[in-house]
């Protein structure tokens, strides 16, 4: 128990400690960041001594871009489960991973959530009041009671089910599927509803009749899933591009060092070195060992030779008795660690039990000693079922961030794009076609009331942008992901206007009692959103530069007392 | 570590601690500190009578320390078999403005920035339609001819909308009907702000400022004692005056005798018997379904 407690300790002290080491693009990422943070709280600070009449809101639009924000980025949180369907439901392997890049997208946007309603408070120092148990919590009345209780739940949801799998991969152990798997579910039932119990707030108010709706819960799921995972295809390419080297340099290298493949046939002393790495293979009887040793070598090799190559069609599989291995893969000309590995790990299996071609390239690290095993003997080898299951399970840890996993992204966006668009004309026919006194607010919102249009350019802009969005996702032009990331930022910016502002403001505009007050966010205001902003990424990219290295293997409990060495935590990322 | 990396490390760190307290500096404006016994203060129902006293005290002598007056500050109970409702006949209102100001001297409502509880609409003759309403008009010109005047407060509905979206029970209705808060458990969210249908809640976007010759040292704690930035305050029906007999200020000031209040309970009241025997009045939005005790009626 006490040795668990360390590991989890070391882990946690690690993963802190490889927050603050990059390279010199991570450095200046992080200090821009932090620099726009600070200001940000000093902003806050203003709004905390003085209240918030540094803001532009009003007794006649009490709320403004802070909620605005808050409703938004419910919404990119709620999509993260967007990620999690196709893999756990549908059982897409190719996106395994990239779940962990969503539920950590998930994490940073409710801490930016949480920030937004903090900010927004009049008397923040009364928020005690709000927790159940030692507050007055107003439950299950009162809409913002139920969404204290989702968010946080979400949040603890989705630390668990990430900070589990991570932790798991480090500690080089298959994660026991009953510990997050019934989370996963819980997960994308809770998703739906964080952003359901986000659209009640404002629907359940009876007199606002722009809010007043039966059609905002639905449109807030819809421009969610537009945004979420558009904003998800953005990150992972960033993660694909800062987490490749140079190309230029590492071509060469691979050019020069092609190993020949000649070595000493294996022997059963080899695999019992092995066993030692992989308990799994101890089970294996002597009978499965000596067919496997058929044709079966072990080769000694110096650093920075290639075991194979991408592209190329052979049909061995390694495993490492000794040094490291790192996998690299070629995308777009460059090159991406994809993981590292020890003593006791395998690469190559997949194209040997497949037939296919290299997906990557395999480099020795240190000096190494490895078992080559022809694609036979390592299907005798996985007669054994502790071996198929142990073969199998790293399969599909794998870190790849395909374009193929980005284009099933990308359908994910084309159908919620076609429903969002579908329900704000079936809102704004509502609105217009009846005549009623209630269309003044989507009056002000569309065309402006009585001379007053403050709303107007932005919610054409949102609307330009989001059919644009639409027409692009609808043509097989967005393919190409040039044009696919121009369509995730036109369609984030348009939902991000139409969902935040486009939503919150015309609510109080004109007010209650008929009159027309209207609301400019003020700087200070406009810097507190920009510091939170910051501050979500400033997040991201935390969890991001701990989670990149664990999913690749560089950061392991095997190399735990080893991260003194510089090259292993700073290369590339 | 080495020597050169020890430099750095304690350059970025020192620069880091410097960036951090200069963008704390504006907290040194911090005036008013809240003190431990209000941070710590109990929820108003859960309060004990000692634990009252203590807060009565506390204001007391917070406000004599701001205000140079010392207030005379009590929890007033709603009394037995009263429940309050208000009419106000809109054939009498002629737009003066004078209840407006009535209630702000009344209430300690911050003056600047400015506060009402009451807001009188100029309407255009025949129309109920809210939107029309004009809310600058001038008192110097009133009455003007084709228009009639609407005075919205607080409506104590029966079925508060901003009591039912409150998260943290800071506002509930009473006994006799009143909705109140306790400014000292409002969380300042502003969700009543948003769920009001009659744009009847306020909110201290700032430190409340009131001349110490216009403070009313008569107070009660759910009513009219001063309020800190940061909390929403409404109309209230005047507690501090209704629970020991007398008639809101907005009563007593109108010239034009356009304001009635009483208890609905008792048959004799005045209320009572214009409910009983005006032929139209009116409630604000009643399609909402909130049930307000403010009536509007005509002579007729």
């Amino acid at each position: 128990m006490t040795t668990a407690i360390r590991n989890y300790l070391v882990f946690l002290k690690r993963c802190a400690r490889i927050a603050f080491v990059g390279d010199w693009r991570y450095y200046v990422w992080m200090g821009i960041l932090t620099t726009i943070c600070l200001l940000g709280l000093n902003a806050y600070c203003k709004q905390f001594v003085h209240g918030l009449i540094v803001t532009g809101m009003s007794d006649e639009v009490s709320w403004g871009v802070y909620i605005a924000n808050f409703t938004f980025l419910v919404g990119v949180a709620a999509a993260a489960v967007m990620m999690v369907i196709p893999v756990y439901i549908y059982n897409n392997e190719e996106m395994h991973d990239l779940v962990i890049f969503g539920e950590l997208l998930a994490v940073a946007a409710i801490f930016m959530c949480l920030a937004f309603v903090t900010v927004d408070l009049g008397r923040p120092d009364h928020f005690w009041h709000l927790i159940p148990g030692i507050g007055q919590f107003n439950f299950p009345a009162s809409m913002l009671s139920w969404d204290v209780l989702v968010l946080n739940g979400y949040l603890l949801l989705n630390l668990h089910i990430c900070g589990y799998l991570l932790y798991s991969r480090y500690c080089g152990r298959k994660p026991a599927a009953w510990f997050y798997i019934p989370f996963v579910f819980i997960a994308i039932v809770w998703a739906i509803s964080i952003h359901t119990v986000t659209a009640f707030l404002y629907v359940g108010l009876g007199g606002r009749p722009f809010w007043n709706s039966a059609i905002v819960g639905p449109r807030f799921l819809a421009s969610a899933f537009t945004a979420g995972p558009a904003l998800i295809i953005l990150a992972l390419q960033v993660v694909r591009r800062v987490t490749a080297t140079a190309s230029a340099v590492d071509s060469d290298e691979l050019l020069d060092n092609s190993t020949s493949a000649s070595g000493r046939p294996a022997t059963l002393a080899d695999l019992d070195l092995l066993a030692r790495h992989l308990p799994e293979l101890a089970t294996v009887s002597l009978q499965i060992r000596n067919d496997t040793l058929v044709g079966a070598e072990v080769l000694e090799l110096e650093a920075g030779k290639v075991l194979l190559r991408q592209g190329n069609k052979d049909d061995a599989a390694f495993f490492i008795l000794q040094g490291r291995v790192v996998v690299k893969r070629e995308e777009n000309g460059r090159f991406r660690i994809i993981r590292s590995g020890g003593p006791g790990d395998q690469f190559g299996e997949i194209s040997s039990l497949a037939g296919t071609p290299r997906v990557a390239t395999a480099i020795t690290e240190e000096p190494s000693r490895v078992l080559r095993l022809p694609a036979d003997s390592l299907r005798k080898l996985m007669k054994n079922p502790a071996m198929n299951k142990i073969i199998h399970s790293r399969m599909t840890e794998r870190l790849l961030i395909t374009d193929r996993a980005l284009l099933m992204l990308r359908g994910i966006v084309q159908v919620s794009m076609l429903i969002n668009v579908f329900l704000l004309a079936n809102e704004v026919f509502k609105e217009f076609y009846s005549g009623n006194l209630h269309v003044a607010s989507a009056k002000y919102l569309f065309v402006g009331l009585h001379g007053h249009h403050a709303l107007v350019p932005w919610i054409w802009t949102a609307i330009t942008f989001n059919l644009t969005a639409m027409v692009l996702l609808v043509l097989p032009l967005s393919r190409s992901l040039k044009w696919l990331n121009l369509t995730c930022v036109l369609a984030i910016t348009g939902i991000w206007i139409e969902k935040g502002m486009g939503l919150v403001i015309p609510g109080f505009i004109p007010t209650t009692l008929g009159a027309i007050m209207e609301y400019q966010p003020s700087v200070n205001e406009t810097l507190v959103c920009v510091g939170i902003w910051a501050f979500g990424l400033l997040c991201y990219t935390i969890f991001l530069r701990m989670a990149v290295p664990i999913l690749q293997g560089r950061l392991s409990r095997a190399n735990e007392g080893r991260e003194a060495a510089p090259a292993e935590l700073r290369p590339s990322c | 570590m080495n020597r050169r990396g020890f430099l750095r490390s304690s350059a970025a760190f020192g620069l880091g601690a410097a960036a951090l307290a200069a963008s704390l500096k504006p907290l040194l404006e911090l005036k008013d500190f809240t003190s431990m016994q209000k941070f710590l203060q109990k929820y108003y129902k859960e309060m004990t009578p000692a634990d009252m006293a203590k807060v009565l005290d506390r204001i007391t002598k917070e406000t004599e320390r701001q205000y140079g007056v010392r207030p005379h500050v009590r929890d007033l109970k709603p009394m037995d078999g009263v429940s309050f409702v208000y009419a106000l006949n809109l054939t009498r209102c002629i737009g003066c403005r004078k209840c407006v100001h009535g209630c702000v001297a009344e209430n300690n409502q911050s003056r600047t920035p400015e506060i009402q509880y009451i807001r009188v609409l100029k309407m255009p003759h025949g129309s109920l339609d809210i939107e029309k309403s004009d809310h600058d008009y001038d008192p110097e010109k009133v009455p003007e001819k084709g228009f009639f005047y609407m005075p919205v407060q607080c409506q104590q509905c029966t079925n508060p909308p901003c009591v039912k979206v409150c998260p943290v029970h800071a506002t509930w209705q009473e006994a006799d009907g009143i909705t109140v808060i306790d400014y000292d458990w409002c969380i300042g969210c502003r969700y009543c702000m948003a769920a009001c249908p009659y744009g009847a809640r306020h909110f201290n976007f700032t430190k409340p400022s009131i001349p110490n010759d216009g403070l009313n040292p008569d107070m009660a704690y759910l009513g009219n004692r001063p309020r800190t930035m940061g909390v929403t305050e409404k109309c209230h029906f005047c507690v501090q005056r209704t629970r020991v007999g007398r008639y809101p200020a907005c009563v007593e000031i109108c010239p034009a005798g356009a304001r009635k209040f009483g208890n609905i309970l008792d048959p004799e009241s005045e209320v009572s018997k214009i409910l009983a025997t005006k032929r139209v009045f009116i409630q604000l939005k009643e399609e909402l379904g909130t049930h307000p005790r403010f009536f509007y009626y005509f002579d007729v």
